[in-house]
């Protein structure tokens, strides 16, 4: 019963685009929000606050969707809002059968969504059903606002059949055939045109009469409806038409479309649809088959008009009887001529030939072969006694007909579909559809078996159940294949997975316990095979928990253009903003702590970086500076380099200014290297712009992007060349989730150290340490590495122990800048723990980055390189 | 310039645009006898054409493109 499958197309690999991903899901929730709300709003009509929220709903998801090229669903959305609007501010009543039609018109949206996810598109094919919705809710609008009453709207809600609602009405008006009566308007084609159209309709193509009625104010929204008039596809003809007359001369309002255009086109109904998509309001798109083209009966059934003659319930006037009367007495006249001339063969032909035609036209599509077979007998024998015969008796059984099909028909007259069957019945074979029945059984008020309605079925088929699209919302669940989950939960994964990290790195303990303490070495080998399957899944369950919260860098880069380009404006200054590598992921916290570094970056590149376009030229450099902000993962991090091509940093300047302000003193101004000295912009309280804008130069930018870097572990280095530019590149750990460390031993007890601070692991012999003042220094790798022990940085009172062979353990780690060698007592594995960050009163702790659980349950405190040396 | 305002011509050039629309309805306003010279016109937006239309401008020479004459003709002729 209903053809129309629940998805149109099968879902297509499309390369995703994250914008419309982020809308479809956006869009999901916004329709399941308007869903509830309306179901809420059934059961307390009057409250305000659901309301505002149901309008608010509706309005973000027309914005949304206004963003792309989707028509069909802003047309619906918009109508939507309107008459939210209206029931907000009380010009409408709420009632159950506006939250039918809203829940009906979200539905529709819902459909036009899966569409959308399946194809990224809009089918052009969808305007006429998205108008058709949208105007059901305008209906319930107050009259006042809602849409121009159609012409013929009160004509057909008059004769259709009792119980068909205004709705229904106008369903049926606009699927009925020539509701703008535009038959008599093609009377006023030229006769050239008429002509040629009509030979095009005869060779098979489908002509249409648009009526295109621009809006008033379309001039507002830059259309120019002569201009799209006439760049209509396939247009034969076209005419200017003065809906109404014209103002005088001093009343006329330049700005308000008064005219409206008539064309004739033969492009196909879609590529119509597709090129009036934006204004589907305002045309009226109308099938013309050729019989209203045609003018001369001779022309009405020409040998190309098969479709339409060939239909045997054509609904026939009286001038056609009295047409049909005269032919066959015309030939009824020349059969009985009695010569023989030389042409009597040729007239006898003709005579077959009119004969066949006309009967195929009156629906005796069986009449030309009896025709043929007396022919030939006439033809061959030289009498017309048989065909003469043929005539008489059909013509008894065509005058019967005749009379007996009108007496059908005109009970049926009035009603409104009647005038225009023949054009349907004909236009719906000719494009092959099944939708046209006979008009015999056309009953507007019939209700479909199934209750199921898609379009294209016959407009009274919508009376009762309004419009559904082939499904219910209930129908076909739409599954979204992308999930939101709340972060909480996937920080309970990440928890999780941490103790199960732990309690796995416990099983080697076990196999060792049970090896050295009982003595049991094959459960111990058994253990260690079990620990190292157990480990391989924690470690792929770790890296999966990982890649769901691993977010793209282009979370923090687009909103980029609009800041670069609303400040670069700002200061009058021509900036060309590259980003690359925005498909770079890293950990969601990551990337949200990097959004204001970032932005305080690009704010001083583009304040105190690139310069005016005058100063570039006069630079030779190119008047549009060049800012690139570039994403890359190396290794385990994730490494963005914001690089312009501005005027560097002058070191000069930075160490005079750190020196006014008191940051460096005079020692240090002589003895610092530029390269120190561009360091510098790290330093609180510098700022090197002479004046303080609004962007920057407050003197709180770079330390802070420096402690919001080192906060997550990462740092940033400032490489700059005075004239050229300067970049600025932040390196950051992939997830702050698991950190490498390496567990060393002082005193007894066990600290872990960060694997990116540790350089090396060397042992010295006591002997090669020099004491250089009061501090301790060897010589590695050629290089002078002052010594400390880890037990004096943490006020531990012992002395770092030597092992049998009198040498130190020595850990070189890296702090910044500087080389610095501890003084542990032993090193001991690497391991990858979850850190924890101190809470409460302990957080006061510097010395200490955090604690982590060691697989035996003891706790591991991970020490903070940078604050201890 | 796309319409140059002659004397009492207005000379329609290339595509004229709708912002011409409100100059060409002040000038005809104060010149009810002024006449369009369209033979160098190849469109001209509708706001234009609606202003021809109610001042019942008389064309002294239509536009060359016959596509477009063909619009324009009958509907300014048919200004009554």
């Amino acid at each position: 019963m209903n053809p129309v499958p629940k998805n149109p197309l099968p879902p297509n690999p499309l390369p995703p685009n994250p914008l419309l991903e982020q809308f479809l899901s956006e869009a999901r929730d916004l329709l399941e929000a308007i869903g509830k709300k309306l179901m809420q709003l059934e059961d307390s009509p009057n409250d305000q606050g659901i309301l505002n929220e149901l309008f608010r709903c509706v309005h973000t998801l027309k914005g949304n969707s206004g963003l792309f090229t989707f028509p069909e669903m802003t047309r619906v959305l918009h109508a939507g809002e309107d008459l939210l609007g209206m029931v907000r501010s009380g010009h409408a009543t709420y009632s159950r059968e506006l939250a039918d039609r809203l829940l009906e018109a979200m539905d529709y949206v819902g459909l036009l969504c899966g569409e959308i996810e399946a194809t990224e598109k809009i089918s052009a094919s969808r305007a006429p059903e998205s108008k058709l919705v949208a105007k059901a809710l305008r209906r319930l609008m107050p009259s006042a606002t809602s849409d121009p009453i159609p012409r013929n709207e009160e004509t057909a809600a008059a004769t259709i059949s009792s119980g068909a609602s205004a709705l229904a009405a106008e369903v049926q008006s606009s699927l009925d055939d020539d509701p703008g009566g535009v038959m008599p308007q093609l009377a006023d084609l030229p006769e050239a045109a008429r002509r040629s159209a009509l030979e095009q309709c005869r060779q098979g193509d489908q002509l249409h009469w648009i009526a295109y009625r621009p809006q008033r104010e379309c001039f507002f929204h830059g259309d120019d409806p002569l201009n799209s008039a006439r760049q209509t596809p396939g247009l034969m003809w076209g005419r200017v038409v003065r809906p109404e007359p014209l103002p005088s001369l001093s009343e006329l309002d330049t700005y308000s479309c008064l005219l409206g255009f008539d064309l004739l086109t033969n492009a196909s109904r879609e590529e119509l649809d597709e090129y009036y998509r934006y204004l589907p309001d305002q045309v009226e798109i109308t099938d013309v088959p050729a019989n209203w083209l045609a003018k001369g009966r001779d022309e009405t059934n020409g040998p190309g008009n098969a479709s339409s003659a060939a239909d045997p319930s054509r609904a026939r006037s009286e001038d056609d009887e009295a047409a049909f009367n005269a032919i066959l007495a015309a030939e009824r006249q020349i059969l009985l001529l009695d010569d023989r001339p030389a042409w009597h063969a040729g007239r006898l032909k003709a005579v077959a030939e009119v004969l066949a035609n006309l009967s195929q036209a009156a629906g005796e599509t069986s009449a030309r072969t009896d025709i043929e077979a007396a022919l030939a007998e006439a033809l061959t024998s030289g009498h017309n006694t048989l065909l003469l015969a043929w005539l008489d008796t059909w013509t008894a059984t065509w005058i019967a007909t005749w009379t007996a099909t009108r007496k059908i028909i005109q009970p049926e007259a009035n009603l409104p579909c009647v005038p225009g069957t023949a054009g349907r019945n004909a236009a719906a074979q000719a494009e092959g559809t099944a939708d046209a029945g006979p008009p015999l059984e056309s009953n507007p008020g019939k209700v479909p078996a199934d209750g199921q309605i898609k379009f294209g079925r016959r407009a009274g088929d919508y009376l009762d159940d309004g419009i559904k699209f082939g499904r219910r919302a209930e129908d076909s669940l739409t599954v979204p294949r992308s999930l939101k989950v709340d972060q909480v939960k996937i920080d309970r994964l990440m928890n999780l997975i941490g103790e199960l990290v732990v309690e796995k790195n416990a099983l080697p303990y076990l196999a060792q316990r049970a090896e050295s303490q009982f003595g049991v070495r094959e459960l111990s080998r058994e253990i260690k095979g079990q620990y190292a399957v157990m480990n391989r899944i924690a470690d792929e369950m770790q890296d999966a928990i990982m890649q769901v919260r691993m977010m793209a860098v282009s979370f923090v880069f687009q909103r980029f253009p609009r800041l670069v380009r609303d400040t670069s404006r700002k200061l009058g200054k021509e900036v060309q903003l590259v980003l690359e590598g925005e498909q770079t992921e890293a950990d969601k916290n990551i990337i949200e702590s990097l959004a204001d570094p970032l932005i305080h970056i690009v704010r001083n590149s583009l304040d105190h970086g690139l310069e005016m376009p005058e100063t570039r030229i006069a630079a030779g450099k190119p008047a549009t500076g060049k800012l690139t902000i570039r994403a890359a993962q190396e290794a385990d991090r994730v490494v963005i380099e914001i690089v312009d091509d501005g005027k560097g940093i002058d070191p000069a300047v930075i160490k005079q200014k750190a020196y006014e302000k008191g940051i460096i003193d005079e020692a240090a101004l002589e003895r610092i290297s530029d390269q120190e000295a561009i360091n510098l912009i790290f330093a609180a309280g510098l700022s090197t712009a002479e004046v303080v804008s609004d962007l920057s130069g407050r003197g709180v930018g770079m330390d802070v992007v420096r402690s919001a870097v080192t906060k997550i572990n990462g740092t940033v280095v400032v490489n700059s060349e005075l004239g050229k530019g300067t970049s600025i590149r932040i390196s950051l750990p992939l997830s702050m989730a698991v950190t490498q460390v390496m567990v060393v031993e002082s005193d007894g007890q066990l600290f872990g150290v960060p694997m990116d601070h540790v350089v090396e692991t060397v042992r010295v012999p006591r002997s090669s340490i020099h004491a250089i003042k009061q501090s301790q220094t060897a010589v590695l790798r050629g290089r002078i590495v002052p010594l400390k022990s880890l037990n004096a940085l943490l006020g531990i009172a012992a002395i770092p122990r030597s092992n049998s062979d009198d040498e130190l353990a020595v850990l070189l780690v890296q702090a910044g800048n500087a080389e610095l060698g501890l003084l542990v007592d032993g090193f001991q594995e690497t391991m990858g723990v979850i850190q924890k960050p101190f809470s409460g009163f302990l957080s006061g702790l510097s010395a200490y980055s955090g604690s982590a659980l060691m697989g035996d349950g003891s706790v591991l405190m991970i020490i903070n390189i940078r604050e201890i040396v | 310039m796309p319409i140059e305002f002659k004397k009492n011509r207005a000379l329609f050039r290339e595509e004229v645009s709708v912002e011409e629309a409100e100059g060409l309805l002040e000038w005809l306003q104060t010149r009810p006898a002024a006449k369009a010279d369209l033979s160098a016109c190849s469109h001209m937006h509708t706001a234009n054409l609606q202003v021809l239309m109610t001042a019942k401008t008389v064309i002294s020479s239509w536009p060359k493109n016959v596509e477009f004459r063909a619009w324009l003709e009958p509907a300014l002729k048919s200004v009554d």
